[in-house]
């Protein structure tokens, strides 16, 4: 007995030696270490060694697994710590390895940013639909028909009941919408796409997004209007925006107005993007028209409104420095991954 | 709209003022300037040359060398033209001078003269053609001035073109501005200056003119008023140079002294004109009248036949149409040479019914324009006074003496009370009342005092858009000047919450910008054929720009294609995109607008190589499963735990398609694009692509999850496999195992599947990773044991599974 634990411490050590991968300590450990193994195999076989011999053997066995077990630690430890020493030859220089890097979109980013600057002073947001009928697109915005008011805008018509519903020329339905189903005070941004039969070109393209805010309360004045737009336009451009305001014209708003903010590029001196006027044209606005008010049954004695509206890819178009707006529709990668 | 400022200073004296200033105050008076071009600078360095001695160069046939007198010296220059000769007036670039146009170079692009050797001899200088200077057609030769021209001027005043030309955008409420008279007078308000008394001369002679003709108006609800005069005798010709080069400058071609000088008139007050061949209206009588059924057809000056409708207005002679009203003359009442006897027309017509008219023929004209924006109907005769006035003076011919003068009644000013504090209380000024009545009357709006606080506004006819106080109002801040109102922002909260939250589509994006989407954003029109590829109650629009744009997407899927295949021709082959967007079709539903129902999709494409690209890994393309692994993934952002995927043999546009369904709601389709859409869009890989309706995900979404404890009890994982026929979808496998597991499961993953060596033929290996877990305890061996027997005997039931082997970690 005493010699087949020698045999065995022998056996045992060679192949410790020969360990080189996890794999090798796992057989080991399963042919000697193990339930199973020789080592297990040998403290069976105890039960049949005479009584007085068994005191000698139990403690040259014990001696041989205690010395096993430690042996095969170290050499476990060893084999672990040469593989972590491997990762000395790995050439680090080898760029990572290369995953998608997601971006949302110019005008996406944009429109978001004006809407928090919006939501910021208590304004909601509200949205309608872009196939809108004649009433909402222009009648209820004093629109009146046969009037050239409508030739301002070129509008697509669907085919479907002969002209009566058209895809939408600005969001300013949302604002008879949004009347129709709310009782003054409101204070509302409408986003949305909007279409205008117009050929595409770097300047123009068949839609475009618009940003469109109504406020309608006791007492709004056109001051409040000027002061709105210049909190924003600081916000949005810089804090040194200067802006002008235009008198101009739309049916929806009387007085109307232009808003014109100082050429960043250029500083006002005149260049390419501000066709040598030192201004950019970024809104239009004005005081909502009591006929407009009229058709959502608001009294014009007791409440006043302002009204402005923006174009998306305009002040995209500005902010970045894009020279055409079909860019924004084309989805080059090249050019969505810039932004 | 061309506005001179040479014109417009015989309306209202400019001296002293920029056209910088005129151009500002213009545009902040609401009349916007878009460009204005000062002539004079256009001719710098170019002045009136008389050639004094003409001699062959030496050294070439086809050369002369001139000896030019420019006033102050004599140049000595090179001339190639054929009919250059002693003693003429001519055009004459000196060094410096940039000649507008190149005759020899293709494009024509300006050049600036230099001192130049021809053949061995120094020019200096250059006479110039017609085609050179901009000025007309002929470069074959010079181009020779009267005798009288002064040597030495200057060849911008020369030419009359010592001016500035302004080019004003008008917005459509301001149609008084049409004309010169009409910038003058907000000029005149601007910068504080009179207007300039206009005297009309005139001499009337012989019998009056209503025994030369007559005025018959049928129809006064689309003619307020007709007035005309008539003139006889006259000499029709050429018009003398301050006429063709008033007309011209504004960009109008010049006709005949008769013709330019109605347009003349147009242009100058706004009331737009028309002369007739007196001999050739039957009858000499003029009837305005809606057209009769047989006349159908109407051949307009610019030789063009038109079709004619029976509501619009007509002007008609005893036996035929001669003018469409407020439109365009015939042919077959025409100014032509052998005219001698005119009638003038000065008109005013109803501005709905022109625009109609207008519309309907697809012909616009000055006169319309106006017409359909509405004209004074005060200006009729004055506009026919200074248009006589011109004729008598350019083309001779003695005026009948009266005017004719048909008009449904007297046009006097609109009424309108303002009150101060509405004033104020809109613009949010504190103007006194004075104030407000001095900026009114600076643009010819008289004002009363009614009332310490009320005015009384007599608004003039020419302004027909002020028809309210508050269109007063716009005025008063007009003048006012809105840079002069100061800005007020004290912002009321509002903190209600009746309107869409967006905060969640927000995060949508930012999440798969996050998940290395690039979002995109397509067009909404499309082609018929492929808006209607998912759809076929497509709505169609009744005027596109092409048929490319025709139809509304029905689905995300033609832009996002349209998109991969531009990536695809530059290179850029791999990605992954995202769309937010919304698709429109014809419905049933009566909640909506019309019949046509929009929703708002999501969409998701993934083309090219998997993430990650790797130098150490095999490369994959993306595959259904990437696919669904995205589609997931957004899910459970949403944190939404259970959805099924249901194949389905497909619609056209897919090959492996999926529907997807949450709590039995379906959501929308995910798939592998079929080849013979992809070929569409000529896209030569593999497209994966899913649409989810949007709404449906946001209100499927689980928003106010509460928190719940951290398990106490570690849970424990184990392997499993089994061996099931091929066919065996693992999602039922899953499924099993998930309720065999009851209230223990935890959580379940597929980590290999394998069919070949080792496994029957017609079977396959499916293996699970499954972790189990209980709030009470922590698990034991038994506890495993007891879910290893119960899933066996499950799916050897369900599927005749075979448990292949199993790994406790």
């Amino acid at each position: 007995m005493l010699d087949e634990i020698q045999k065995l411490k022998e056996e045992a050590t060679a192949s410790l030696t020969g360990l080189r991968t996890q794999e090798d300590t796992e057989n080991f450990r399963l042919q000697f270490l193990s339930r199973k193994g020789s080592v297990a195999q040998l403290f069976e076989k105890l039960r049949d060694v005479p009584k007085e011999d068994k005191p000698a053997i139990g403690k040259s066995l014990n001696e041989l697994r205690t010395f096993l077990e430690s042996e095969f630690e170290s050499a476990q430890k060893k084999i672990a710590g040469e593989k972590r020493a491997d990762t000395g030859s790995i050439d680090l220089s080898i760029p990572g390895r290369k995953r998608y890097i997601g971006r949302r979109h110019p005008l996406t980013k944009t429109a978001e940013e004006i809407k928090r600057i919006f939501t910021c002073i208590g304004f909601g947001i509200a949205d309608g639909p872009e196939i809108e009928d004649d009433y909402h697109n222009f009648e209820a915005l004093n629109f009146p028909p046969d009037h050239p008011a409508r030739d301002m805008q070129d509008t697509f018509f669907v085919k479907a009941d002969a002209g009566k519903y058209v895809l939408r020329t600005h969001t300013s339905g949302v604002q008879i919408r949004v009347m129709e189903n709310n009782k003054p005070p409101v204070r509302v941004i409408m986003p949305g796409r909007v279409y205008r039969n117009e050929a595409i070109s770097a300047r123009s393209y068949c839609l475009f997004h618009q940003v469109e805010g109504l406020y309608v309360d006791k007492n709004v004045s056109l001051a409040e209007l000027k002061g709105t737009v210049a909190y924003f336009a600081k916000e949005f451009f810089n804090a040194e925006a200067k802006l002008r305001f235009r008198p101009s014209f739309f049916p929806f708003t009387e007085p109307s107005a232009e808003v014109d903010v100082n050429c960043f590029l250029c500083g006002g001196k005149g260049c390419r993007i501000c066709k040598y006027s030192g201004w950019l044209e970024i809104m239009g606005c004005g005081m909502v028209d009591p006929n407009v008010f009229k058709y959502v049954r608001y009294d014009p004695n007791e409440v006043s409104g302002y009204a402005f509206g923006m174009g998306i890819e305009r002040l995209a178009l500005l902010r970045y420095g894009i020279d055409d707006i079909r860019l924004f529709f084309e989805n080059d990668l090249r050019f969505l991954n810039q932004f | 709209m061309k506005i001179s400022r040479k014109w417009l200073q015989q309306l209202v004296d400019l001296t002293d003022i920029s056209d910088e200033d005129i151009a500002y105050r213009l545009t902040m008076l609401g009349i916007e300037v878009e460009s204005y071009e000062n002539l004079s600078g256009k001719y710098d360095g170019f002045v009136v040359g008389a050639v004094l001695e003409v001699e062959k160069h030496p050294n070439a046939d086809k050369l002369s060398l001139c000896k030019v007198d420019i006033g102050r010296e004599v140049k000595s220059i090179i001339c190639g033209a054929p009919n250059v000769a002693a003693g003429q007036k001519v055009p004459v670039g000196l060094v410096g001078a940039i000649v507008p146009h190149n005759q020899h170079d293709p494009e024509g692009k300006p050049f600036e003269l230099t001192r130049a050797k021809i053949r061995g001899i120094e020019s200096e200088g250059m006479i110039c053609s017609e085609s050179e200077l901009g000025l007309g057609e002929d470069k074959s030769r010079i181009m020779v001035f009267e005798a009288d021209a002064a040597t030495g001027t200057p060849l911008a005043p020369y030419l009359g073109l010592d001016d500035t030309v302004f080019d004003i955008s008008l917005t459509p409420n301001r149609p008084d501005c049409l004309s010169h008279a009409g910038i003058a007078r907000e000029l005149s308000a601007a910068f504080s200056r009179k207007l300039a008394p206009r005297r009309i001369r005139f001499r009337e002679e012989g019998a009056p003119v209503g025994e030369s003709a007559k005025v018959e108006v049928s129809a006064p609800d689309l003619c307020p008023r007709y007035s005309a005069r008539v003139i006889r005798g006259i000499k029709v010709g050429p018009s003398p140079k301050w006429l063709k080069e008033s007309v011209e400058r504004i960009g109008m071609r010049s006709i005949n002294n008769v013709v330019d000088a109605t347009n003349y008139v147009m242009m100058e007050l706004g009331q737009p004109l028309h002369a007739f061949d007196l001999k050739l209206v039957a009858g000499h009588k003029v009837i305005v009248r809606r057209p009769q059924s047989e006349e159908t057809k109407f051949t307009t000056l610019d030789g063009k036949e038109r079709n004619i409708s029976p509501d619009m207005l007509m002007i008609c002679d005893k036996e035929k149409i001669v003018a469409i009203a407020g439109v365009m003359g015939g042919m077959n009442s025409e100014i032509n040479d052998e005219t001698t006897d005119v009638l003038i027309e000065s008109a005013n017509f109803s501005a709905s019914s022109v625009r109609k008219t207008s519309k309907e023929l697809g012909l616009s004209t000055e006169a319309s324009y106006r017409f359909e924006r509405g004209v004074d109907p005060n200006l009729t005769v004055h506009a026919l006074d200074r248009v006589a006035e011109i004729i008598c003076d350019t083309a001779g011919g003695t005026l009948a003496p009266g005017i004719i003068d048909v008009a449904v009644g007297k046009f006097l000013p609109r009424r309108i009370e303002l009150h101060v504090d509405h004033v104020n209380r809109l613009l949010g000024t504190r103007l006194a009342s004075g104030e407000i009545k001095r900026v009114l009357e600076s643009i010819e709006i008289p004002c009363g005092k009614k009332s310490e606080t009320v005015l009384t506004c007599a608004v003039p006819t020419f302004r027909g858009d002020i028809e309210r106080d508050v269109d007063l109002i716009e005025e008063v801040g007009r003048v006012y000047g809105y840079e002069n109102i100061a800005d007020s922002f004290q912002t009321k909260l509002s903190f209600d919450t009746r309107f869409q939250e967006e905060g969640a589509i927000y995060d949508l994006r930012e999440f798969l910008a996050g998940a290395g989407f690039n979002e995109i954003v397509t067009n909404s029109l499309q082609p018929a054929d492929l808006a209607g590829l998912h759809e076929s109650a497509y709505v169609t629009l009744a005027n596109p720009i092409s048929e490319d744009m025709a139809a509304m997407r029905t689905s995300l899927l033609p832009g996002a294609l349209q998109s991969v295949g531009l990536n695809l021709s530059h290179g850029l082959k791999d990605m992954k995109l995202f769309e937010i967007g919304r698709v429109y079709r014809v419905t049933d539903d009566q909640q909506t607008v019309g019949t046509f129902l929009e929703s708002d999709r999501i969409s998701i494409v993934l083309s090219g190589t998997a993430d990650p690209m790797s130098y150490d890994r095999k490369e994959a393309k993306f595959d259904i499963f990437d696919l669904k692994a995205e589609v997931e993934r957004l899910l459970r952002y949403l944190n939404l735990d259970s959805w099924d995927f249901i194949s389905y043999d497909t619609a056209k546009e897919y090959e492996q398609s999926l529907k997807l369904f949450v709590n039995g709601m379906e959501l929308g389709l995910a798939g592998r694009v079929s080849e013979m859409t992809l070929k569409k869009f000529s896209v030569e890989q593999d497209v994966f692509f899913a649409e989810l309706d949007l709404s449906k995900l946001l209100a499927l979404r689980r928003r106010t999850r509460r928190f719940k404890g951290l398990p106490k009890f570690p849970f424990a994982s184990f392997d499993l496999s089994f061996i099931v026929e091929d066919k065996t979808p693992v999602a039922k496998l899953i499924d099993s195992l998930r309720s065999a597991a009851g209230e223990m499961f935890r959580d379940i993953s597929v980590f290999d599947i394998y069919s070949g060596e080792g496994i029957p033929a017609g079977k396959k290996s499916a293996a699970f990773s499954v972790a189990l877990g209980s709030e009470e305890r922590t698990l034991n061996d038994n506890d495993i044991a007891g879910f290893i027997e119960k899933a066996e005997k499950k799916l050897s039931e369900e599927f005749s599974a075979e448990l292949r082997k199993q790994k406790i970690v």
